[in-house]
């Protein structure tokens, strides 16, 4: 076989891109809809999250502008990583209705096959919206210079907290190897953290802030990458490394879960029915 | 009515084989109470109250109306599960009244969700979370019927929004921004009393307050007894609105369904 250069791949991307385009276009005034509904749905905690500032202006010194860009690292982390691993969320199904095991007839990477041929346009641009709107209201206002190596920082931040996303929904889909379902599991853990996530972790206990830090890490998703810039007074209680760590947390974490993953390839069985 | 019953029964024993749902449904609600009063904790930080609202008050608005959001939660796609599938010919041949059956349906889940998933949370909540008791007993009996009274609005609309199925061939994304309305303008997330003074007039003019708000401020002893019979006849008012709208739509859904031949 073969081996596909990186020219390859990425104009092969592109093809796939076009298909995953066509087949959303095919429905465009649904799909619309389902973007501006998630907008909408997205939106409820943001207005919240206003309202409630508003009326009290801050909370244990943290403004409104710096809550919102704080919220905006989820949704900007969520919608790269919805575009890029929506058939890593969607994987369950993959293996249950067979597609998966049309990839594993194909002279490709499993996990390239994976990224490429499904995408979720409606939610990478419903949160995705949701978080540009908060981002250029906030960027700017919270006393940020915006030179090379602070926008190279953020670019850095908001991939890595797509990895970190990426690997605990790879940790979840690697169960269904053994056709193990854990997707409701997965969904009540990754959700719930995110919720908590939204406003700064020093606001809850110190269990759930180390739940945050060390088992679902969302606290590299977007406090500490925000906190690099705000150098608010509560994060003077962690360790001062936290900060830069978000693209080395998403890296391990990845690592560790594609080891995980290669093993569950290795003895996946297939379940014999497939839909097509 | 007989037929009622065993419907209602139905989605009742429905519910219980989703074990993982029903546990998810206990969970997510008291991971968004946690979450709620952590941050209202935050807000009140060492103040014991704010604007002449102590924090306890909050605390116990935030518990109940998550509690509410538990057991007022349907299943949003019936209607639109039985249009696409093409079962709703054969349930019309029926004899039945078909509002009457996708009621009953969904009052055998809230009855579920009243045993099985509002009472292990309310136990967590009253230890966790000090929920407070209600200001009097006689305040509680008034909060039973007006929380009635608030489902009947919350579902009369929910039947609005799940009748345009005949019309819109999927209803996911009026169901999610009617959820949005609801949750923001119904006060369900945040009291009404912090919110701008434009937006709570403007609230008044529609049902949502009267879904959460009223029964919550009822429970909490701050409508005064005078008044707590306009609030109610408010709430029934809309009730009767929304039903009217309904049965329009419905009347026209049906007769839709007429010219399509079923």
């Amino acid at each position: 076989m073969r081996k596909h250069t990186f020219w390859d791949l990425t104009t092969l991307f592109f093809r796939y891109t076009k298909l995953t385009l066509k087949t959303t276009l095919e429905y465009k005034f649904d799909r619309s809809l389902i973007t501006v509904a998630i907008f909408f749905r997205e939106m409820i905690s943001v207005a919240v999250m206003f309202l409630i500032l508003l009326r009290f202006l801050h909370i244990r010194g943290w403004e409104m502008q710096e809550l919102m860009f704080l919220y905006s690292f989820l949704f900007l982390s969520y919608s790269l990583f919805v575009f890029l691993f929506a058939g890593v969320r969607d994987f369950d199904g993959m293996v249950h209705s067979g597609d998966f095991d049309r990839f594993l007839t194909r002279p490709l990477g499993l996990l390239y096959q994976i990224i490429a041929a499904r995408v979720d346009y409606p939610a990478t641009l419903g949160h995705g919206i949701v978080g540009l709107v908060l981002f250029f209201n906030t960027a700017f206002a919270v006393g940020i210079d915006w030179n090379w190596q602070n926008s190279l920082f953020y670019i850095m931040a908001i991939l890595g907290g797509a990895v970190i996303q990426a690997s605990i929904f790879m940790l979840s889909a690697c169960f269904s190897f053994w056709s193990v379902r854990t997707e409701n599991l997965r969904n009540l853990i990754f959700f719930n953290s995110r919720r908590v996530a939204g406003y700064p972790i020093t606001f809850y206990p110190g269990i759930i802030q180390k739940v945050l830090i060390f088992v679902v890490p969302f606290g590299f998703v977007n406090y500490f990458p925000s906190q690099f810039f705000l150098h608010k007074a509560d994060g003077e209680q962690f360790w001062s490394g936290f900060v830069y760590l978000t693209p080395a947390v998403g890296v391990v974490m990845f690592l560790l879960v594609s080891i995980f993953w290669k093993y569950g390839v290795k003895n996946y069985k297939s379940t014999g029915n497939a839909m097509y | 009515m007989r037929v009622y019953l065993e419907f209602a029964k139905k989605s009742f024993q429905n519910n219980i084989v989703y074990r993982m749902d029903y546990f998810a449904g206990v969970i997510n609600a008291l991971v968004m109470i946690f979450v709620n009063i952590s941050i209202w904790k935050a807000i009140y930080e060492e103040e014991e109250s704010l604007e002449g609202v102590q924090f306890k008050i909050v605390a116990t608005y935030i518990v109940l109306s998550f509690l509410m959001q538990v057991v007022y939660t349907m299943d949003e796609y019936f209607i639109e599960g039985k249009v696409r599938s093409g079962l709703i010919s054969s349930d019309l041949m029926k004899p039945i009244n078909f509002r009457l059956y996708v009621f009953s349906y969904n009052v055998g889940t809230t009855i579920f969700r009243l045993l099985m998933q509002l009472m292990p949370a309310l136990l967590v909540s009253i230890f966790l979370f000090k929920l407070l008791p209600p200001f009097s007993t006689e305040m509680f009996i008034f909060f039973m019927v007006s929380s009635v009274l608030g489902y009947l609005v919350l579902y009369n609309l929910n039947f609005i929004v799940w009748a345009s199925s005949f019309w819109f061939y999927w209803t996911f994304s009026l169901v999610t921004i009617k959820d949005a309305a609801v949750m923001i303008f119904s006060g369900a997330l945040i009291p009404l009393w912090f919110m701008p003074q434009w937006l709570i007039d403007f609230i008044k003019l529609t049902p949502f307050d009267s879904i959460f708000y009223t029964p919550i401020r009822i429970y909490l002893g701050q409508i005064p007894q005078e008044e707590i019979w306009t609030s109610m006849l408010r709430q029934v008012v809309w009730v009767v609105l929304l039903f009217g709208i309904g049965q329009l739509m419905w009347k026209a859904a049906a007769k839709k369904m007429v010219v399509q031949g079923g």
